[in-house]
């Protein structure tokens, strides 16, 4: 992987990618039902701090140029802190992208597929993360490169050819259910800027280290402006999501897209789309893993890895009994492993680092000054 | 070696998923399925429900290639609920009932009035189902309004009932109310449900001539004057408060709605004549811009001023029309202003007084007055609506007539 080095615009891609599979999934909606018609001011104002927050992570990345947040956490606690930290985002990695694709798969089951075990859309996915993941990276990144621009455009599209069924009057009650609702409940919405998690790996993968501040707010900002695209569609349109829980909300408003009696049921070519995009996300998410797991092992190759990867991706979908289960995962336990790993965790690494990391260097000034 | 069981894994897994997949293939395969065109709901005995489904067939052609009308089959079932009628159809077609072409709901006025929130809640709750789906009201029992349903223009019911909502956007007469809306507006805190009024043309209007019904268009299904091959008519609205039927709207209401919403492109109004008290003058009307909506929530009696613009080109004329001279155009938009400012505080003062339903979903417009939903649900809009008072003003600029301007 640390052969082919990211641009500038496959890096921003990359963060997207979460960004992007979780609203196709319930995002928008436990965004809602938690800020109800204040949903829009939650999230310029959950935006705003994300955007701080990465530039903070940049800032804090500035001074271990090249390292990722598993070298740090070597250097700030050595290798068993290493270890923990490198298995913990391993099975961030690996859990959050299992139950959203169990999550998935359990849409398209009910949409498409009602008589198919739910195993044999799960298999199709993983065999499809298996056989990208022999691919050389570039190859993921490449083809997020082509994906995602087309998810970007099919939510535009989506709000746009939707306008006219938009009621703008829904964002009122400004605030929603109160202040504190939206401005402190309402914090547990930053767990919609998952990509977040991307950027402690980012450094030694760049081709120009240096951009990596433009790379985090690029990201972040196209990520807000996405969410608040998807979000107004689905507050503007209908009454029903902020008390009624629908599987995939974004599919519900792409029934509704017809031009005349002759452009009618685009829903399919959404579906098809966002099928490819999850794609590009779980390889990546397990390529991701997999790295992390190389560098803990010091292993040569990461070839021997992807089945086995696959085969723990399929499995962690599997545990869960039914529907309720990995939804209850999703939206109840999902937003606080972001919240906990990649804000909490990961900056609290970052900011002890840099004490340390001052602390040593006034020690050395200090004994030059001595000698 | 390797490589040859490396293939052999790969048919076989290929195989394998043919097989896993095959089954949903085979319950999606058009042989297996009985696409279903329309769903007549009527209320049963013993609590039971009668469901109706009309099937399309294949269309025959004959000799010269003209193409003949479809035929269409319609068969029943009585059952608890709706999705056991749908289970039991499925075992007496043979076939899986298929609800992806459904095109229309019907209800029956009986099941209406003691409220339809299950069925609508099933109904959407199915995949199959279309949003745009139209919901009717049947003034009789919804399988009778099938079967006197036949399209004149059309060689395909599915057509018909596709494009059957389409004259609303210029005639005003019947709203196109779809299943993704009424459920919607079940939810909804700021509104009510509506669905399109029909019925059939059987009984006749006494003592009201064809020039009354001009004047006043407030026919509705079941009381037009119209006489035709198709039996069945949609006219009106139906209006419910939370999933109940409470109410109808006759056509010129229907158009008020309309143009209070928004959606309507243009509609016919017939005022008295300035110079002729005697005689009427149709005019078309259509809304210049959005009908703006101001809402005062002080006090638990909601006062509400709207406001609308109106363009109108004269559409009838007689022998003595004077169309050029300006005076006469401002009389008659002055004549205008007064008669829609008269239908359209009527009908509002109707939905408010006599219905306690806000189908227009007025409430909407007094969300931005209120910080927090606590306060908007303390205020309780859906039951303070009946005690709303409403101030309308219209402004309507009659043009011109259309190409003769004098006689």
């Amino acid at each position: 992987m640390t052969k082919s080095k990211l641009g500038t615009i496959e890096a921003i891609m990359l963060v997207l990618i979460i960004v992007v599979t979780h609203t196709i999934s319930s995002l928008p909606r436990e965004i809602l039902v938690l800020t109800k018609s204040a949903t829009i001011i939650n999230l310029i104002f959950v935006s705003i701090l994300a955007i701080l927050f990465s530039y903070l992570i940049v800032r804090l990345m500035k001074n271990f140029a090249g390292s990722d947040i598993i070298d740090i956490s070597e250097y700030l606690g050595g290798k068993v802190f290493k270890n923990i930290i490198g298995i913990i985002f391993i099975l961030y990695f690996l859990i959050s992208s299992s139950i959203l694709l169990r999550n998935f798969c359990e849409s398209i089951k009910i949409i498409y597929y009602p008589m198919t075990n739910i195993l044999f859309i799960l298999s199709l996915f993983v065999i499809a993360i298996c056989c990208v993941n022999r691919l050389d990276f570039n190859a993921s990144l490449k083809t997020n490169l082509l994906i995602l621009p087309l998810v970007l455009a099919s939510i535009i599209f989506l709000f746009f050819a939707n306008m006219n069924k938009f009621v703008p009057q829904r964002m009122f009650p400004i605030f929603g259910d109160g202040l504190f609702n939206t401005f402190v409940i309402g914090l547990t919405n930053l767990s919609a800027f998952g990509g977040i998690a991307f950027l402690y790996f980012l450094p030694p993968y760049l081709k120009q280290p240096e951009k990596m501040k433009k790379i985090a707010l690029i990201s972040i900002g196209i990520s807000a402006i996405y969410l608040m695209l998807c979000v107004a569609t689905l507050l503007f349109m209908f009454s029903f999501f902020i008390n009624t829980n629908e599987i995939t909300p974004l599919y519900n408003a792409t029934r509704y897209i017809e031009f005349g009696s002759f452009f009618q049921r685009l829903e399919s070519i959404f579906l098809l789309i966002w099928i490819l995009a999850f794609c590009c996300y779980l390889s990546i998410t397990s390529k991701f893993a997999m790295s992390i797991f190389k560098k803990l092992t010091n292993i040569e190759t990461k070839k021997p890895l992807i089945d086995i990867f696959g085969l723990l991706i399929l499995a962690i979908t599997l545990v869960p009994k039914n529907y309720a289960i990995s939804d209850k995962f999703e939206t109840e336990i999902y937003p606080y492993l972001v919240l906990g790993i990649c804000f909490g965790l990961g900056i609290s690494i970052l900011i002890l680092a840099n004490i340390m990391k001052r602390k040593q260097k006034k020690i050395q000034a200090n004994s030059q000054t001595i000698s | 070696m390797n490589k040859i069981i490396r293939n052999l894994f790969i048919f076989l897994l290929i195989v394998f998923f043919i097989i896993a997949f095959s089954s949903s293939y085979l319950s999606l395969s058009m042989d297996n399925l009985a696409y279903v065109l329309v769903i007549g709901i009527d209320k049963g005995e013993d609590n039971n429900l009668e469901v109706s489904f009309q099937f399309s067939t294949t269309t025959k052609s004959t000799e010269s290639g003209s193409t003949e009308k479809t035929p269409t089959v319609m068969d029943s079932v009585s059952a608890p609920s709706l999705s056991t009628a749908i289970n039991l159809m499925d075992s007496y077609m043979g076939k899986e009932l298929n609800l992806s072409h459904c095109k229309v709901i019907i209800f029956s006025e009986e099941l209406a009035q003691e409220g339809i929130s299950e069925e609508i809640y099933t109904l959407i709750n199915d995949t199959q189902i279309r949003p745009s789906a139209n919901i009717v009201v049947s003034k009789c029992k919804a399988k009778f309004y099938m079967e006197q349903t036949s399209p004149e223009l059309e060689n395909l019911i599915s057509k018909y009932y596709e494009i059957f909502t389409n004259s609303s956007k210029y005639t005003g007469f019947k709203p196109n109310a779809t299943i993704g809306d009424f459920f919607n507006a079940i939810i909804c805190k700021t509104c009510e449900p509506y669905a399109i009024l029909g019925g059939i043309s059987t009984e006749k209007p006494q003592n009201q001539g064809n020039s009354q019904i001009q004047q006043n268009y407030d026919v509705k299904s079941n009381q037009t004057p119209i006489e035709g091959e198709n039996g069945s008519e949609n006219i009106g609205i139906a209006a419910f408060k939370d999933d109940k039927l409470v109410g109808e709207l006759c056509a010129i209401e229907t158009s008020t709605f309309l143009a209070l919403r928004n959606q309507v492109d243009r509609f016919l109004v017939s005022v008295p004549d300035p110079n002729d008290v005697k005689s009427y003058i149709d005019i078309y009307v259509t809304p210049k811009g959005n009908t703006k909506v101001d809402i005062d929530t002080s006090t638990t009696s909601p006062y509400i001023k709207v406001k609308a613009q109106f363009d109108g080109r004269i559409y009838s004329m007689s022998s003595n029309s004077q169309y050029l001279d300006p005076t006469i155009l401002n009389d008659i938009s002055e004549t205008c202003n007064k008669y829609l400012e008269a239908v359209f505080t009527d009908y509002l003062y109707k939905t408010s007084k006599d219905l306690k339903s806000d189908i227009n979903g007025l409430g909407k417009y007094a969300l931005g007055n209120f910080f927090t939903t606590q306060d908007f649900d303390n205020y309780n809009w859906t039951n303070n609506y009946q005690n709303a008072f409403f101030e309308v003003q219209i402004d309507t600029s009659i043009k011109s007539s259309m190409l003769i301007t004098e006689t």
